[in-house]
């Protein structure tokens, strides 16, 4: 059976006066029925592009996109735009950041369901109010009924989060996209929408895939992690993989910004120094290099392929220092050591 | 009230011209000086019809006893029977209308008698025959402080008791109503005077003020601050104001519109007017002159009203559409004053030089050219009484009006006399010259202007708006305004007094709203003046006025440089009458083709 | 909502009060031109302006001009509320102004229809297709319609289509109004005068529209719209448009509560017998009554409308409460 949704090599590009924005600059990736993906990166690692771009909402008249998006089979690139409508908020549905501005102030939450609702499926209104409250009530929102007159302001945040997430699993889709889908919110309320999402997708069968700046939003609720960085998926594996045998500099800094409940109080986070790169003027070699603590001089020329991770099946990983250095650093690291303390024989050794 | 938006106009000759919709056909550079229809011959006209006048603003007042221009004459004209009227063809000739015959003045002035006709009756609701009774009445309540008639002092002021601005009601002893059908005027003489001026008081018959208005039914409008009998009021003559069964004149809608239906009560055997139409129709609010004249012109039974053609049009009518329009002597005259108070205008010769001098031909150009008007010999303008006698288009021979164009020479001639060797002006201080600041005024403020420092004089020109020009300069002596660029006249009636008394006369200077603009002082004039509004006789009077204006001329305390003629327009159905002594259409002699 | 509306029509009154004061302050404190001479013609001899200045009441104390005509406005005493009377006609203001009234209604209303019809189709589609042909033309008709004067583009309109004067005579124009009998006859001519009032209008909120929905397109809501998989037709009218259009309402109530106090020029070029030209003569003869009673109507209109908008806020964007 072929994967529900199978990315392969999509790049999307803009043209703007300063030059070619790559912002997705030829990923591959594909998500199984009931499974979830979290795809995670900084801001402007394509993440959200790419995925927007799957949804057919990668509308500026600029952007030239190529590569395949299949899902269930069919090309969604391909797709006449009356298709990818179909597609929509039907088989595929969205959740955004700020359940906010992601939700029309004027339009009271409950008709908003319904008109996603009847966008899909020939039933009348009241039929599709029905399942609206029904949904509401399944994410949680008490007196699901009174709360569907209301208007999105009328809600807490975390309530507005899950009435989109009812809004985007009304129609029953067989993949949920959840781009940054608590960066907005509380940390507590974090974590409930974190279990709702988990327990709905047991409840609905859903493929999902979560978009997120933070590997801890992931950490409970995906089986694959793709790590992006400009443009590209630098690393990807299962959970587990990511979390105890990461083999790409990057994902260790992003896993050194994760705030532990086990550190000791005071440990203070480890950021990753510098700034994602321009995605008009990338760095030659290796997009990472500038950031990069372990970088060396050929790390400039030659851009790394994304490669198997010997012994160690559906690890994929895009760096120039060899696999043994790169054990050898994430081992000092988990011991404590900084990145700026490493030893530069590991590297010079490992690389040589 | 004569109203001209003249940005309008020139927007809208610009427009015409610019887009060339107004072009079309016809050379319109042959010879602009041929004149239309210049008298309303009265003709034997077609009855019936409904004739629509296109008006600008509204008429200043609806109250035969207020009113006191051009609009509200004609109205009058149509609507209401005075004792005289002026000849239809003859503005210098007055007759009987609802008179019997001429008035009877005495020798002293001092009473007038008028006998009137006999069956003559209100409109309705009031449908009786009018009386004696009815003018004493209406002249009484041009006196009330809620009406205050604007000419009422000047004309009818000498009325033994006669006080303006009386408390309503207030009667006046020296009306007497012997009969129903005698009407005897008493007047006073004036301090240390043994004559009264029953000479004017009978001209002014002609006026508004001398139509009947019934007391018994007008008298519960004349109450409170605001008489409202204008908007009640009943007619006498051949129309009236469409009303209501209770005499509200619903066919006067303020700004909008004025609708004048027969009045059914009328005897044409008793009426020196035909009353062709069935209906006349204002309609008010037509600002922009362009599009009216041209309405009037290529539509039907359309007339003009208040607002002249722009000179574009005026122009080009007088070469294709001469039958439509309609040049007449307006009674009137424009000045440029120059204030004998100030130096150097208190020097004769400087005057008479600046006169010589100046370029009026030029002045006239900015006006519209020779179709608008004669160059004026002297003061009183063709149509008035007097105007023959002061030489008609000849004038008095002075040199220094002789040339339209000017007269360089002569002008040196006067300044050498002044002084000035140089033969032009010398003293280098600031005149202040006040005109208008927008339409032709303002041209032809900016041409004196400008002739004026060719003459050699340091000018100041301000240019304010019209009423700042008047209430702020120009009306006003304390502000020692030097010239006024934009001032004239025209006659309240056909008497030589209503234009030279109120403006030349040195007794009549006052502080504020002043119109004796040169602040003119001479003892000789202001002596002959108040000698000649005591004759009782319209040919002495005549000749008496005429010898003034030679008097004033020979003071050359303006420059007197057009006789405006009154333009009108006719829309080729019209059979137009002009009303000579009211410069415009007689809606009342006026018919349908 | 109850005590807003209260609240609000308390202000309203002592902005009026101040706007009458104001007015009162302008054109009887500090008078251009005195009303007196103007009203006593050619030969105004002392005696006269005294009657006539005491006939106006203009020789009372400036204070008790202005609470005599305060008590004019208001039904406190017994000659009832008039405005005072005109100096040139001698008639209640009031009236005249209620007479003028629907000619002013109807003129507006057809405009804001007109002009609504215009600018939202075209304002939507120049958002929805920036750059593209369309967009470019119109918007560029819509800067020569914003700039040329309401004067001008009358007269152009009425040398046009003018069925008496003009080159292709096909429309009622100058002065049609008045004698047009009946709704259909009163509509007809104001086809002219809608068309030339509306086409400013038309052009102002076509870009005004234009905007907003160019910026409302990048909302996040809108995205999650087409995200639920909803027509590009649904997600522009019923999701785009319906907010893009939301600050126009503050714009429209405001443009007709002007045009209600007059559309001056409009109602001038086309001798339609409003609250504009009313005005308008009113300043010419300086007939102060008349000035002051249009300028009260003219704020009363304006301030009127803008609560009107706020109210309508309340209803239109559930975020709002009072």
């Amino acid at each position: 059976m072929p994967p529900l949704l199978e990315v392969e090599d999509l790049r999307v590009h803009f043209e703007t006066e300063d030059g070619l924005v790559k912002a997705v600059d030829g990923i591959s990736y594909t998500v199984d029925r009931g499974e979830t993906l979290g795809i995670v990166g900084e801001s402007g690692s394509g993440k959200s592009v790419s995925s927007l771009t799957v949804m057919g909402l990668t509308r500026a008249r600029n952007a030239k996109i190529s590569g395949t998006v299949r899902f269930d089979g069919r090309d969604l690139l391909a797709a006449s735009d009356d298709d990818l409508r179909r597609v929509r908020g039907n088989d595929i549905a969205m959740i955004f950041q700020d359940p906010l501005s992601s939700l029309h102030p004027f339009y009271k939450v409950g008709v908003q369901i319904v008109e996603a609702i009847r966008s899909h499926k020939e039933v009348s209104k009241a039929q599709a109010y029905d399942r609206a409250v029904e949904m509401l009530g399944l994410v949680g929102i008490p007196e699901p009924r009174r709360r569907a007159g209301a208007y999105p302001h009328e809600f807490s945040g975390g309530m507005r989060q899950r009435a989109m997430i009812a809004m985007a699993l009304a129609n029953d889709p067989k993949l949920l996209i959840a781009d940054e889908p608590t960066t907005a919110l509380d940390v507590t309320v974090q974590a409930q929408i974190l279990e709702l999402i988990e327990r709905l997708q047991s409840e609905f069968d859903t493929a999902v895939v979560i978009i997120t700046h933070d590997l801890g939003v992931v950490a409970e609720v995906a089986d694959k992690i793709s790590v992006m960085y400009a443009g590209r998926i630098v690393e990807k594996g299962n959970v587990d993989t990511i979390f105890n045998t990461p083999e790409h500099p990057y994902t260790w800094g992003l896993l050194s910004s994760i705030p532990r409940m086990d550190a000791p109080r005071g440990d203070e986070l480890v950021p990753i120094p510098g700034r994602p790169p321009s995605l008009i003027h990338l760095p030659g070699g290796c997009s990472f290099h500038p950031r990069c603590p372990y970088v060396r001089d050929a790390h400039r020329k030659v851009d790394p392929p994304l490669e198997p991770v010997e012994g160690d099946p559906g690890h994929e990983v895009a760096c120039l220092l060899a696999s043994s250095t790169r054990r050898q650093l994430w081992a000092e690291l988990e011991a404590g050591v900084k990145p700026a303390d490493a030893r530069r024989d590991v590297i010079e050794e490992g690389a040589a | 009230m004569r109203r001209s938006v003249q940005w309008t106009l020139i927007l809208g000759v610009l427009l015409a011209l610019s887009f060339g919709v107004a072009a079309c056909g016809g050379d319109d550079d042959s010879d602009s000086g041929e004149q239309g229809t210049t008298a309303g011959t009265p003709a034997e006209g077609k009855k019936g019809g409904k004739l629509t006048a296109l008006w600008a603003g509204d008429t200043d007042n609806i109250d035969p006893g207020i009113t006191y221009y051009q609009m509200g004459t004609q109205i009058i004209r149509a609507t209401q029977a005075t004792l005289y009227s002026p000849k239809i063809d003859d503005a210098a000739v007055n007759e009987p209308q609802l008179a019997e015959s001429d008035p009877q003045v005495a020798e002293d002035g001092c009473t007038v008698t008028v006998k009137i006709k006999e069956g003559w009756k209100f409109s309705p609701p009031v449908d009786r025959v009018v009386t004696t009774k009815d003018i004493k009445y209406a002249i009484e309540r041009g006196f009330f402080s809620n009406v205050n008639n604007g000419y009422a002092g000047p004309y009818f002021g000498g009325l033994d008791g006669a006080k303006v601005g009386a408390d309503p009601g207030t009667k006046i002893p020296g009306i007497e109503t012997p009969d129903d059908t005698t009407i005897v005027f008493n007047l006073k003489p004036a301090e240390g005077q043994d004559k009264c001026a029953g000479g004017i008081l009978a001209q002014a018959l002609v006026m508004p003020l001398a139509a009947p208005v019934p007391e018994e039914y007008a008298s519960k409008f004349d109450k409170g601050t605001n008489s409202t009998y204008g908007q009640n009021q009943v007619s006498t003559g051949p129309y009236m104001i469409e009303n209501d069964t209770a005499g509200k004149a619903i066919g006067y809608e303020a700004g909008r519109r004025i609708h004048l239906v027969r009045n059914p009560n009328w005897d044409e055997s008793l009426d020196n007017r035909p009353a062709y139409v069935d209906e006349i129709e204002v309609q008010q609010g037509n600002d922009d002159a362009t599009v009216m004249a041209r309405k009037i012109l290529e539509g039907q039974s359309l007339i003009t009203g208040d607002q002249p053609p722009p000179p574009a049009i005026l122009k080009r009518a007088l070469t294709d559409q001469k039958d439509q329009i309609a040049l007449v002597p307006g009674g009137s005259g424009r000045w440029i004053s120059l204030n004998t108070t100030v130096k150097p205008f208190d020097d004769l010769n400087v005057r008479k030089a600046v006169s010589a001098g100046m370029d009026r031909d030029a002045l006239r150009l900015t006006r519209g050219g020779e179709a608008i008007g004669d160059i004026a010999t002297h003061y009183l303008p063709p149509g008035l009484a007097g105007y023959e006698e002061a030489g008609a288009a000849e004038g008095f021979g002075l040199d220094f009006m002789a040339n339209p164009k000017g007269d360089k020479a002569l002008m040196a001639e006067y300044f050498k006399k002044a002084g000035f060797s140089s033969g032009k002006y010398e003293g280098s201080e600031k005149l202040l010259m006040v005109g208008d600041n927008e339409g032709v005024g303002a041209k032809t403020a900016e041409v004196a202007a400008e002739q004026l420092r060719g003459m050699g004089f340091n000018i100041e020109l301000r240019q304010v708006t019209h009423d700042a020009m008047y209430n702020k300069f120009c009306n006003r002596p304390p502000s020692n305004t030097a010239i006024c660029p934009n001032v004239g006249w025209i006659k309240d009636f056909s008497d030589p007094q209503t234009y030279l008394d109120p403006t030349f006369n040195g007794e009549n200077i006052i502080q504020t709203n002043n119109v004796n603009w040169p602040e003119l002082d001479v003892p000789e004039i202001n002596q002959a003046m108040n000698d000649a509004k005591l004759l009782t006789d319209p040919a002495e009077r005549a000749e008496a006025w005429a010898e003034i204006d030679r008097m004033v001329s020979e003071q050359a305390p303006t420059v007197n440089w057009i006789w405006d003629k009154d333009v009108s327009l006719q829309s080729s159905n019209v059979l137009g009458v002009i009303d000579e002594a009211n410069g415009i259409w007689d809606w009342a002699h006026t018919s349908l083709k | 909502m109850a005590a807003y509306i209260v609240r609000r029509l308390a202000w309203v009154i002592v902005l009026l009060f101040v706007i009458t004061l104001i007015t009162f302050t302008i054109f009887t404190v500090l008078p251009a031109a005195d009303p007196a001479a103007l009203r006593a013609g050619r030969q105004p001899s002392p005696e006269l302006i005294e009657s006539i200045r005491q006939q106006f009441g203009l020789d009372d104390p400036k204070p008790i001009q202005f609470l005599r005509y305060i008590q004019d406005i208001l039904p406190f005493d017994n000659d009832g509320v008039n405005f005072g009377f005109s100096f040139q006609s001698n008639t209640e203001v009031l009236p005249q102004i209620l007479d003028r009234l629907p000619a002013t209604i109807f003129l507006t209303a057809g405009a804001v229809i007109l002009w609504l019809c215009i600018a939202i189709p075209i304002g939507t589609i120049s958002a929805v297709r920036t750059g593209s042909l369309l967009d470019r033309v119109t918007m560029g008709l819509a800067l020569i319609a914003i700039s040329a004067p309401v004067y001008f583009l009358g007269l152009v309109a009425l040398f046009l289509f003018d069925e008496d004067i003009g080159r292709f005579p096909l429309l009622p124009g100058s002065g049609a109004y008045q004698d047009a009998d009946g709704f259909f006859g009163k509509a007809g001519a104001l086809i002219m005068p809608w068309c030339v009032l509306a086409a400013a209008f038309a052009a102002i909120y076509a870009r005004f529209l234009r905007g907003n929905l160019i910026d409302t397109m990048q909302e996040d809501y809108i995205r999650t719209a087409r995200a639920k998989g909803l027509s590009e037709r649904t997600v522009i009218l019923r999701h785009g448009v319906r907010s893009a259009i939301t600050p126009i309402i503050t714009l429209l109530g405001l443009d007709i509560g002007i045009l209600l106090g007059g559309a001056i020029l409009t109602e001038t070029v086309f001798n339609i017998q409003g609250i504009g030209r009313f005005a308008y003569d009113a300043i010419v003869r300086f007939d102060l009554p008349v000035i002051q009673g249009t300028v009260l109507f003219g704020a009363f209109f304006i301030v009127m409308m803008s609560l009107i908008v706020d109210i309508l806020y309340a209803f239109i964007d559930p975020r709002v409460r009072y």
